[in-house]
């Protein structure tokens, strides 16, 4: 609970700290989740259709290298894609904001059309044009994915700000990298955060579609091998991995959100 | 602006106003109605004065101290502010202006707001909170650096605000009613600690107030304001000998000053003067 620092609430014991924490309540989803689908799961028995988390564990135990090694390289396409994503997605954000009227109207034109392609039509033209072999078209995806998910809502954020906020820096005579710092960007942070989650989702799928698109290597690849010889468990094994590896990034956003706008999950009692 | 670190300014004696605005008006237009916010206002302020604009509800006091402090252009007149235009004394950072609302950045704690403006105008790092710390002080929110602003009730905040023009040392100073929001004692408190502060550093101050024992305990003049259209309706001197105490209060010349600013206030409001 957002309880002002000058009067601090009675401090519960550690064990109901834990089981008020956030780890605890993932735990509970995930026993209770995992275990119900192993109940169905074995009671339906078509293993070919929906294996048993045990199953899929044992794909795991069965060769383990197999989907650590194409995990890592849907690991680095998704890390890849989603910083450069974002990172050019930011700057685009910024650069919108002095660009002329006209210009800036354009190009969000252009970002809107781009966005109304089917995105799978996209990701199959970049594997064309970059090629099936390496992570390079698959890093290209996933970035295209992020970028779009962050790109817009960066931009109205930080051309959005209060124009009375604003106002105090003009008495100040400040300059435009001054108010980006000073305003425009900390005001938009705690959107960016928000948005900065969807774009991870967003690589994560990216890099995906990429190597259904093309690739020998990586996850996608293996959802794709292991259909075409019905080992469905492994599908599955793929797909569960594919989660941990978004459950992580979210987990490095909610740690970098809370460290800097801390302030704002405590201004809306969210913290 | 003879002698910046008089004691005891004396506005008659100095040749040139610091203030100068001459036959000003701003019409607004806003959904093809218009708004004559101010008509032809004229006010020439010598340095070292302490001048408080009153009048009623939207009759254009927040307007005349944004036309000085350049946030918003006259529709016609001309303002001069130290022999410069407000632009070219905005761009020199002549001016402190303590706004309406707080205006406090939520995402920075109450020291970091207060050390604002010393970051945009690059001031070191060591000296910037060092007087961030002093304001606080001086309106005594010391205990306070570390809170966010919007842990603070409205009369704290706006306290931040005051501390946070003031952090660099402004030699103008525009207050829009810095204290509006206040407890009758912390208000009186900071009326002797802000009249303190205009003797010792001989600051120019001009201050929009509702109060009117408080303008003209304050001030030099007190410059009256009638609404629709926004008029200077008259400027009255407040001759009441410095400095001022709580004893300035009680002195038949207070009730004199206060008497003359409440009927030219009735006249505005259309009432019959009383006699
Ligand atoms: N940006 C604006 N656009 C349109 N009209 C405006 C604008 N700013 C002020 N006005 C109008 O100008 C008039 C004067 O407003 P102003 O804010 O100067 O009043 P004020 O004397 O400060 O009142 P108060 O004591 O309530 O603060 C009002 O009628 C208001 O509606
Ligand atoms: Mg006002």
């Amino acid at each position: 609970m957002a309880q002002n620092s000058a009067s601090p609430a009675q401090k519960p014991g550690p064990l109901r700290t834990f089981l008020g924490s956030e780890t605890a309540r993932w735990l509970l989803f995930a026993t209770v989740s995992v275990g119900a689908w192993e109940v169905w799961a074995r009671w339906y028995n078509a293993p070919f259709l929906l294996p048993a988390p045990s199953r899929i564990l044992g794909e795991f135990a069965k060769s383990p290298t197999l989907v650590l090694t194409n995990g890592w390289v849907t690991t680095q396409e998704i890390l890849a894609g989603f910083v450069l994503g974002s990172l050019i997605a930011l700057l685009a954000a910024m650069l919108l904001l002095v660009l002329p009227k006209l210009v800036e109207d354009f190009i969000f034109r252009a970002v809107i059309t781009l966005n109304s392609i089917p995105f799978v039509a996209l990701a199959s033209l970049v594997v064309v044009w970059l090629g099936v072999n390496g992570i390079g078209s698959k890093v290209a995806i996933a970035a295209l994915y992020a970028f779009f998910a962050l790109v817009y809502h960066a931009h109205k954020a930080m051309a959005s700000t209060d124009v009375l906020k604003e106002e105090v820096l003009t008495s100040y005579n400040s300059t435009f990298i001054q108010r980006l710092r000073f305003l425009k960007l900390p005001s938009a942070l705690p959107i960016i955060f928000t948005s900065l989650k969807g774009a991870a989702m967003a690589a994560v799928n990216g890099a995906i579609v990429g190597e259904l698109f093309g690739a020998f290597q990586g996850l996608g690849f293996m959802i794709l091998d292991s259909r075409y010889v019905g080992n469905t468990a492994r599908v599955f094994l793929a797909a569960v991995f594919c989660t941990f590896v978004g459950w992580l990034l979210l987990g490095v956003l909610a740690v970098l959100e809370r460290r800097f706008v801390g302030w704002h999950l405590e201004m809306t009692r969210q913290a | 602006m003879s002698n910046a670190s008089a004691t005891h300014p004396n506005p008659e004696r100095s040749s040139q106003p610091l203030v100068s605005v001459r036959d000003v008006s701003m019409v607004f237009n806003t959904g093809g109605a218009q708004t004559i916010a101010l008509q032809n206002a004229s006010l020439e302020v010598a340095a070292g004065e302490f001048i408080s604009l009153i009048g009623p509800s939207g009759c254009g006091k927040t307007t005349l101290l944004r036309l000085l402090a350049d946030l918003i252009q006259p529709t016609s007149g001309s303002i001069r502010i130290g022999g410069k235009t407000p632009e070219e004394a905005r761009k020199s950072r002549a001016y402190g202006y303590v706004f309406q609302a707080p205006v406090l950045y939520e995402w920075r704690t109450v020291l970091a707001n207060v050390m604002l403006p010393l970051e945009v105008m690059n001031f070191p790092a060591a000296e910037r909170k060092q007087r961030a710390e002093k304001m606080l002080a001086l309106v005594g929110l010391e205990k306070f650096a570390k809170h966010y602003p919007w842990q603070l009730s409205g009369g704290m905040q706006q306290r931040v605000s005051i501390a946070r023009a003031l952090s660099f040392d402004p030699q103008l100073l525009f207050m829009d009613e810095p204290f509006g929001a206040l407890d009758e004692i912390t208000r009186e408190n900071l009326n002797l600690e802000l009249l303190r502060l205009w003797r010792e550093t001989g600051k120019t101050v001009i201050f929009v107030t509702h109060s009117i024992p408080e303008a003209v305990f304050l001030s030099t003049r007190v410059v009256v304001m009638t609404p629709r259209p926004g008029k200077i309706e008259t400027i009255i001197p407040a001759d009441l000998p410095q400095p001022r105490n709580f004893e300035t209060r009680e002195t038949p010349r207070f009730f004199e000053v206060a008497t003359a600013v409440r009927e030219s206030l009735r006249k505005g409001h259309g009432f019959e003067v009383v006699e």
